[in-house]
């Protein structure tokens, strides 16, 4: 081989190398602002709309490097100390929200950056993002119940027919006796041609009495059941001054109960949220799937200073005390427990009886944890020596450490 | 006849009443506006109590029970300049006083506020609790800012990754007490043991799960 060759070879080989390293360190480059620009920029920017911000498609091209370092280091610097033309407008554009400075960027971080969003810049969009549907549009497919009313139909379809066969039947039968006639005897004449007489039955005194007791015993009943719900609010849904729904808020975008009604881990009361916590979303959110009206409603009331008038749906009587923390904190019973399925109602409505009867049983029925509590441990004991002696069984209920107490409720 | 008519219809009668007896009240219709009640002096508490408004002055009477002026409200705001007692288990009078550092005054408060509560797996499980309750929503079971609100919200900070692996606790304590960009104050919701549970959790699980 000659040194000649030897040479080109050399240097093809260089070449080929050093084309190898700029592509691996430009691979690097692109890599470290992907994760750059993921952890700290998606949350107000994308690169093909904008988001909270602008859009930064080929920033590179409006802005250059240095301005783009300036910026992200420390925008409200640029915007009210130097009073930079271009991002005081831009500030105004995006309703004065101020971005988060970044101080901490190195000069090659902000680069791979850039590169990132120059790359990106080339690709096409990823097609129109799916809009989810709106929850409150779907109509409601009643599944429950349905099993019962096709036996329903079928029952009284069968009866019908049985009906049908026998009245077929019997006007048969009739006739063929009735060509027979005169080979009967006289007693089975009078039973073929006997009429029906409706007014002979309606005057027996048997059939008077057997209606008038059942009329007596259904009115009665009718009374007794309507005197009982009286003051009995089930399935009370008022219409609120807002229509809010619980079924978008908590349902779909899964906001725990405790975020709004934040006194029911800590007090009697669960709250109704100022309307301070609505802000916390609403300041940004302006429109929901009902429109723009009932937010807008909402921020006016913020603004005005002016309460919003929510109707109270659950309402126990004064003459008995109820206390939610002790039962969502002591007893770790859960929301929907007494409430119902919150999460898939768009109107509150007051899913238990709340009568005494309810309250009761629940005492009866549940269960007290008072494991690694100092405050069950005798309890615990005296409950296992009357398990011992036969008096009680199972598990110890609310119901053995005085939940049926008149008392602990009423005073 | 008389006598076997009287018995057959108390019997009914009877049945008919025993009948309701295990009654549950599904057969009361949805509705708007609410039902009779016995007696409303038994029902709506005279005093004021918090959050109940009685606001039909002629179905309730002298039970009518909305505070007069302050636009009928009756949850109403600490009187101006009063500290709020507050207590918590092995940490009494660290939260005696109130968080006094101001909005602004971020970067103070992150450099200069050490956390009152010891740090512990008992705790951390706690904070956890609290950060499904308070911030899941928003920033993400992660804490990548992916929770359902986002889409809605938008701008929600990633506290898992990018520069805000950096902060200390008292960062995120001042950021939910005040708010920042924008994220508004929660400081009405979270009481202030609970803020520094949050931000511990933060930084110990979220920010090391990696």
């Amino acid at each position: 081989m000659s040194f000649r060759a030897l040479k080109i070879f050399s240097g093809c080989f260089l070449l080929v190398f050093l084309l190898n390293s700029i592509s691996v360190f430009a691979q690097a480059d692109l890599a470290n602002g992907k994760e750059l620009f993921e952890g700290n920029c998606t949350a107000c920017h994308a690169i093909h709309k904008d988001k909270v911000g602008p859009a930064l498609k080929d920033i590179k091209k409006r802005r250059d490097l240095t301005w783009i370092k300036k910026f992200i280091r420390n925008s409200q610097n640029v915007i009210k100390v130097e009073k930079d033309p271009y991002a005081v407008a831009l500030y105004a554009k995006y309703n004065n929200t101020e971005m988060t400075a970044f101080p901490s960027f190195k000069d090659n971080e902000i680069e791979n950056i850039v590169a990132y969003i120059m790359d990106e810049s080339v690709k096409t969009p990823a097609g129109p993002v799916p809009t989810t549907p709106s929850p409150e549009g779907q109509p409601q497919v009643n599944t429950s119940g349905g099993n019962d009313t096709l036996i329903l139909i079928l029952t009284v379809i069968t009866l019908v027919l049985v009906a049908v066969t026998l009245i077929v039947f019997l006007t048969v039968i009739r006739r063929y006796l009735k060509d027979r006639e005169d080979k009967l005897a006289d007693e089975d004449k009078e039973i073929v041609n006997q009429g029906f007489d409706v007014m002979a039955v309606l005057r027996h005194k048997a059939f008077i009495i057997v209606v008038s007791l059942l009329l007596v015993g259904a009115g009665v009943r009718s009374l007794w059941v309507g005197a009982l719900s009286i003051g009995v609010e089930q399935n009370y849904a008022p219409k609120q001054p807002i229509p809010f729904s619980h079924k978008l808020h908590a349902g779909n975008l899964k906001i725990d109960c405790g975020y709004c009604h934040t006194g029911v881990y800590r007090g009697k009361q669960a709250n109704i949220p100022g309307v301070n916590i609505c802000m916390n979303c609403h300041s940004a959110v302006k429109e929901g799937p009902s429109g723009k009206e009932n937010i807008a409603a909402l921020v006016e009331a913020y603004n005005n200073k002016k309460p919003i008038q929510w109707v109270r749906v659950h309402n126990l009587p004064d003459l008995s005390y109820f206390n939610h923390s002790q039962h969502t904190v002591a007893g770790g019973i859960e929301c929907v427990k007494c409430h119902g399925e919150i999460d898939t109602m768009s109107v509150v409505r007051q899913a238990s009886n709340l009568t005494m009867g309810w309250c009761i049983n629940c005492h009866r029925e549940t269960s007290v944890n008072g494991k690694d509590n100092a405050y069950y441990d005798r309890l615990l004991k005296f409950h296992e020596e009357e398990v011992k002696k036969g008096k009680r069984k199972g598990e110890m209920k609310a119901v053995h450490i005085g939940g049926t107490e008149c008392s602990k409720c009423h005073y | 006849m008389r006598k076997v008519f009287l018995t057959i219809s108390g019997l009914v009668s009877g049945l008919a009443m025993l009948s309701s007896c295990n009654h549950n009240f599904d057969h009361i219709p949805v509705h708007e506006k609410p039902r009779w009640e016995f007696s409303p002096q038994m029902y709506h508490s005279e005093a004021y109590e918090p959050v109940t408004q009685i606001v039909d002055k002629e179905r309730y009477k002298e039970h009518y029970n909305t505070m007069p002026g302050n636009n009928g409200m009756n949850l109403r705001l600490p009187v101006k300049g009063t500290v709020k007692r507050q207590y918590s288990e092995g940490a009494e009078y660290k939260f005696m006083e109130p968080y006094k550092i101001v909005k602004d005054c971020l970067q103070y408060a992150a450099a200069t506020v050490t956390s009152p509560l010891e740090v512990n797996d008992k705790m951390l499980e706690e904070g956890k609790v609290l950060y499904t309750r308070y911030c899941q929503h928003c920033h993400g079971a992660e804490g990548k800012g992916d929770g359902p609100v986002s889409e809605k919200f938008m701008g929600i900070a990633n506290l898992a990754g990018g520069q805000l692996v950096n902060v200390t606790p008292a960062h995120i304590f001042h950021v939910i007490t005040h708010g920042k960009g924008r994220m508004l104050s929660h400081g009405s919701q979270v009481l202030p043991e609970e803020r520094w549970k949050i931000a511990h959790y933060v930084k110990e699980k979220l920010q090391k799960q990696q």
